[in-house]
This record gives structure tokens, sequence and C-alpha cells, in this order.
């Protein structure tokens, strides 16, 4: 019971300094990262994606959108952010279970390159880095005039946006057993 | 009975999704007019705090340059000094003006934060009303116009730029004082654009463009750019014009801060006039 209950202090303990860590990195580095037009590199929403397999969906969203509104208010996007994290958020458990593995998901591992393999990590995070860009610049740039723009800058961020979360993770997780 | 319950849990997921997607969107849409925005921004003491710890670390990077930019100024506007003009007269007058009133004064501030390649781009400037920042207030760099204050806090303040989605700054003709908006179509942060343009106005590439005044946001004649093309679609009645923009939003480390001592009184004038119903 005493084991359970610190476990769970340490998940919050975790999940929080994550939380805060990844917010301050979007916001202060990855959001200089001015290299042209076309590329607005986003990295936070690796947040949404390493949360358990299992994590509530309602949970989910709330996470997303608190993550959002503090992305925005770095970022003067007045809600963007937040509106983009909630749509991969809410479909997060979808996908999960469109692209799971034949036995199912272990509840001991989390959804990582390290735990889950690169090509399954590369293809779930795609298919959410897609869904939250390709929304993100629809609704920022709302002209259907524009739509080869917004599929080019949606397919260029998508790359550089892949490239920082699987350095991020390299980085900052480990494998979850060995 | 299982399935009822299951479908009631996913339309209750679906209700409150759509719920909040409504609420950050409303939020998003109404803050592209800059007196209705109502959110945490870069302004907020919090946030600036860190911005402003981030820019104190980055800012050596950038110190010969800006170093640079402001020698520039100084030696142009030293060429404007008394001392360096030759006297071809002996005997001048001395006149204390009254023809003349200070209406515009300046408040330096340095961009703390900003982006350039977004769709709508926002400064953070270290400066906020405890300096006398206002809302509304124009910005200005020394190669020409930067935008409006969109929100401000103690010590920060966020300029909308004209590099935003419904920014229309008030710009003329330099040669022959035709005044329109001008906006910014988010495709290249080098060029702005001026729509609806008469045909029968003599525009020729490389006419000068600056700001019209009037308003209460800039002084009339601040640079703005310079016509690059010229669109003309077959057909329609009006023209398009390219502006090459002056100002390089990838590297502005210093601007100015347009104080206007008489907008109350254009404004409450104005109000006066057209409100009163």
């Amino acid at each position: 019971m005493k084991d359970a209950s610190l476990e769970m202090n340490n998940a919050w303990v975790k999940y929080g300094s994550y939380f805060i860590l990844i917010v301050l990195i979007q916001g202060l580095v990855v959001n200089n990262i001015e290299m042209s037009m076309y590329v607005n590199p986003m990295i936070y929403p690796v947040m949404i994606m390493m949360l358990p397999f299992e994590f509530n969906i309602l949970l989910t969203m709330l996470v997303a959108f608190v993550l959002g509104i503090s992305v925005d208010a770095f970022s003067n996007t007045f809600g963007l952010n937040a509106s983009a994290a909630m749509v991969i958020g809410y479909l997060r458990p979808t996908i999960l279970n469109i692209i799971k593995p034949r036995d199912g998901y272990d509840p001991s591992l989390l959804p990582s390159i390290q735990d889950m393999g690169k090509l399954w990590f590369l293809t779930y995070a795609s298919v959410l880095l897609f869904i939250h860009h390709i929304w993100f610049f629809i609704i920022e740039i709302l002209r259907f005039d524009q739509i080869g723009h917004i599929l080019l800058k949606t397919i260029f961020s998508l790359v550089l946006s892949l490239f920082l979360i699987v350095i991020f993770q390299y980085i900052f997780y480990k494998p979850s057993k060995k | 009975m299982r399935n009822l319950i299951q479908f009631l849990k996913k339309f209750r997921d679906f209700l409150i999704f759509f719920v909040l997607q409504v609420f950050v969107l409303t939020l998003f849409f109404n803050s592209k007019n800059y007196h209705r925005s109502k959110m945490t921004n870069t302004s907020s003491n919090l946030i600036g705090w860190f911005v402003e710890k981030k820019h104190n670390i980055n800012k050596h990077f950038s110190l010969s340059e800006a170093n640079e930019k402001l020698l520039e100024d100084n030696a142009r506007l030293r060429a404007q000094l008394p001392e360096s003009f030759y006297q071809l007269q002996g005997d001048t007058y001395y006149v204390n003006d009254t023809l003349k009133k200070e209406q515009f004064q300046y408040i330096p501030a340095t961009v703390i934060n900003s982006s350039s390649t977004k769709r709508n781009n926002y400064f953070t400037l270290n400066k906020g009303t405890a300096q006398g920042i206002e809302i509304g207030m124009g910005v200005i760099a020394d190669d020409g116009v930067i935008g409006i204050v969109a929100d401000v806090s103690d010590h920060y303040s966020i300029v909308m730029t004209v590099l935003t989605e419904k920014s229309s700054t008030n710009v003329k003709l330099l040669k022959n004082n035709e005044y329109w908006f001008l906006s910014w179509d988010g495709l290249d942060n080098r060029f702005a654009q001026i729509n609806d343009v008469k045909r029968d106005i003599p525009i020729e590439i490389g006419d000068h463009v600056v700001t019209r005044g009037g308003g209460t946001q800039f002084p009339e004649g601040i640079a703005v750019g310079t016509i690059d093309e010229i669109i003309a679609n077959d057909g329609e009645q009006t023209i398009g014009l390219n502006i090459k923009l002056d100002v390089n939003y990838n590297a502005v480390y210093h601007v100015y801060v347009v104080k206007n001592m008489m907008r109350d009184e254009q404004l409450n004038l104005e109000r006066r006039f057209t409100g009163d119903e």
C-alpha cells in the first residue's frame, strides 16, 4: 500500500517535471528556431505522446489543454496550441488502438522509442504530429487559396518536429525495464 | 445496455472536447484584434521574466550587429545637428518657436523576444506601463515601422507587428500622397501587400511608401518600404502592390515606442463628433 502511494507520488513528480521542462524548451528554445516561413517546429506534443497507454481520455485532454495554454503564453498564440494539442489528446486512444501490436500493449511499457521500437514509434509520432500540425496551420492561416502553403508548412515542420522529439526521447527517457 | 453506456461515454468525451475547442478557438479568433486579446502572453510578468532571462543569455550573440546599427543611426542623427551645418549667413536670428509644439516623444526599448516566420508575429519589449507605454501606441525602429502595442504589463509589453493577419497600417505614397492600408498575406516576411489600388494612379516600381500619419499611432513619413511588384490582373478594377519592407524583421534589437502627446485630445474630439448619438 505504501509502495503504491509512493509510486503514485513519483509519477506526479516525474510527469510534472517533464511538463515544465517541455514547456520551457518549447517556449525559450524551439520557438526561436526560425529558419524559414515553411518551418515552425514543435516539440511539446511529445508530452501527450508519452502518457501511459491506458491513460484516461479526459485526463489526456486536460493535460493537453493545460500544456497548450502554457505554450500559448510563451508564443503569443492565444489558444491555438491548446486547440491543436487537444485534438491529438482526444484522438490518441483511437490511434493507439489502430496501430496496436498483435498481442496488445504491455502496461509496464511506455509509448517511447526505446520501449516500442523505432518503426512503431515513428509511425505513432508521425500520425499524431501530422494531425497536430495540419490542424494548427489550417486554423492559423484559414485561407483556402493558401492550401499549398499549409501543406508544405505541415510537411517541413513535421520533419523537424519529429527529429527534435526523437532527440528529446534519447536524452530524457530511459527504457522502462531491462 | 452496455453498448448504450459505452455510447454515452463516447458522447460525453466528445462533448467535453467540443466545448473546450469552442472556448480556445474563441480566444484565438478574438486575439486577432489587439484590443480584444484577453489571454496570458509574453507581456505578463511571469512569462516576461522567463523571456527576459533568455534574452540576457542570447543578447551577447547579436551585440556587435546591434551596435553597428546604433552606430549608423548615431551618424545619421549627428549629421542633422546644428553643429554639423556650415553657417552661410553671419547674422541669423534665434527664434523661440511658438509655431510648433512637440507632438511625439519616443520611449526607447529593447526587443527581448520576437518571431518573424509565424503567421502572426509579435515582439516582446522590456518596457511597460511603468515607463509610460499604453495599448495602442505605435512602435518604430531606426529603419521603419514595426507595429502597435497590443498588450502591456508593468514592465513588459507586446507589439503586434506589421507581420500579422489583422494588421492594417495607414500608409501613403511619398511622391503624391495617395493613401491605402498595408496588410500581410503571411507568405514571405520581406514583403507586405497593398490591395485595391485604383488603376489611374501613376505608380512605378521603386516608389517609396511611408506612414500616412493622421492616426494617433505614427507620425507622418516614417519609412515602410518600396514598391517591388505591381500585380495587375485582367478584368479587375483595381491592382495590388507588393511592398518590399525596409525593416528586416529577423534582426530588430532596439525600437522606439511612439508617444503621441495629443492622442487623447484627438480621440476625444473624434469620439465627440462621431459617437454622441
